[in-house]
């Protein structure tokens, strides 16, 4: 339960050692006890979260606002009971992340929907042929796509993620139990990364990254419609792909009837851009990107995995006067 | 320096200048029109930090070096035409062994 936990402006400066202390005994009790006992656990932990956490009921109640508003549906307008909600599919997910890496969540029961044949193309680009780019997101649960390695050999997959998550996640998911995963540390998408990236792609590695959260000391970041309002984006996966001009594919894992479901799209054969519009190409390419979130997220309205104030560079005029105008520019 | 590696270095800086404009799509300029000893980024020639790794991307691949990635030491190599070529020219020593 970390993102729910948000007392202070941005995901990644968040004092994350309490809950991770919850998180770790819920992993534990897991792992000894299974899912079933663990689960009322999981609601009183989800409660306390929900209680205490008051900024992130905000940006919650943002965000299903703005989807209703959007998509013309006043259905899904936020009310205490949808937030509460969201909170709860963000506990389920972490059961079935932890499930995930015991290996117990059954993978057969995953649905893939991949009409362009992505996964067969990832499992054989370790015999030659070129790595690509998978943009993942943080609506719905990306790690059950670990469903997509699930033929017992080692698939090339790099996963980027956040430094100031690594340790825990580390932690534990050898509490869980699982001890596979690539994770590539990454704090700022700088160009000694990028050669490294770069690298590894030539090599027929694959690459997955998030493509709907920007990291508190990068400065590349782009502004993008999404929901009907502005939002930052960041650059990186597509500099990446336009510098390396690398095909780039969506990643959506959905808890849908109580099933995932992963649909791999094809996003961009061949990005390139001609210097001069480089600016507005990769604006062009994530304002893109940020459409078809938004279209999945109509798909799982709860399962929005940001629990920090994702509209935040808007709130100058917040008129709450909320401290957290402009976080992400805060010196380390 | 004697002549010899004086002229090498020199048909180096020119191939560098002409993987420079290649690379970044600059057509209206021509290998001698960049002064070696011009800046490449901010007020010189203008490049910016993704022009630089495009670069660093173009040269590993036509010199089959390897640019390590200390970002304080790249913004020293990548300063001018000359520095690059001297950079390049280290490197592939070092490679050859």
């Amino acid at each position: 339960m970390t993102e729910p936990a948000a007392h202070s402006a941005h995901w990644a400066a968040q004092k994350e050692r309490g809950s991770f202390t919850l998180m770790w005994l819920t992993a534990f009790g897991l792992r000894r006890l299974g899912r079933r006992p663990m689960t009322p656990v999981l609601y009183v932990v989800v409660f306390y979260f929900f209680v205490f956490g008051r900024r992130a009921r905000r940006n919650v109640r943002q965000y299903q606002n703005y989807l209703a508003a959007w998509s013309g549906r006043p259905e899904l307008r936020a009310t205490l009971r949808s937030v509460f909600g969201q909170f709860m599919a963000f506990g389920d997910s972490l059961l079935d992340r932890l499930e995930v890496w015991r290996g117990t969540l059954p993978l057969r029961d995953v649905q893939l929907h991949d009409p362009s044949g992505m996964r067969a193309r990832l499992l054989k680009s370790t015999h030659g042929g070129r790595g690509e780019i998978l943009v993942g997101t943080h609506l719905g649960n990306l790690d059950v796509c670990r469903a997509l390695a699930d033929l017992g050999e080692q698939v090339p997959l790099n996963v980027l993620v956040h430094t100031s998550q690594v340790a825990h996640f580390n932690r534990l998911q050898s509490a869980a139990g699982d001890h596979q995963l690539r994770l590539l540390q990454v704090s700022e998408m700088d160009a000694a990364l990028m050669l490294e990236l770069s690298q590894r792609l030539d090599r027929g590695e694959w690459l997955a990254i998030a493509g709907d959260r920007v990291p508190l000391h990068d400065g590349r970041r782009v502004t993008v419609d999404f929901l009907g309002h502005p939002a930052p984006f960041p650059q990186g996966p597509w500099l990446l792909a336009g510098l390396l001009r690398c095909p780039v594919n969506l990643m959506f894992c959905l808890k849908i009837d109580g099933r995932y479901q992963i649909h791999l799209e094809p996003f961009m054969d061949a990005p390139a851009w001609d210097r001069s519009q480089r600016e507005a190409i990769i604006r062009n390419w994530v304002q893109r990107y940020a459409d078809r979130l938004a279209q999945k997220c109509l798909l799982a309205p709860r399962q929005w995995f940001n629990f920090h104030a994702y509209w935040q560079t808007l709130e100058t005029s917040d008129p709450t006067g909320e401290a957290d105008a402009h976080p992400r520019r805060v010196a380390p | 320096m004697n002549m010899e590696t004086a002229v090498t270095g020199h048909a180096l800086e020119q191939e560098i200048a002409q993987l420079i404009i290649d690379t970044l799509n600059l057509e209206h300029l021509s290998a001698t029109d960049i002064p070696i000893d011009q800046p490449l980024f901010g007020d010189g020639l203008g490049l910016d930090s993704v022009d630089a790794l495009e670069l660093a991307l173009a040269l590993q691949k036509r010199y089959a070096i390897r640019i390590e990635s200390d970002v304080k030491e790249a913004r020293r190599h990548f300063a001018t035409i000359a520095s690059l070529a001297a950079f390049v020219e280290a490197q592939r020593a070092a490679c050859a062994g």
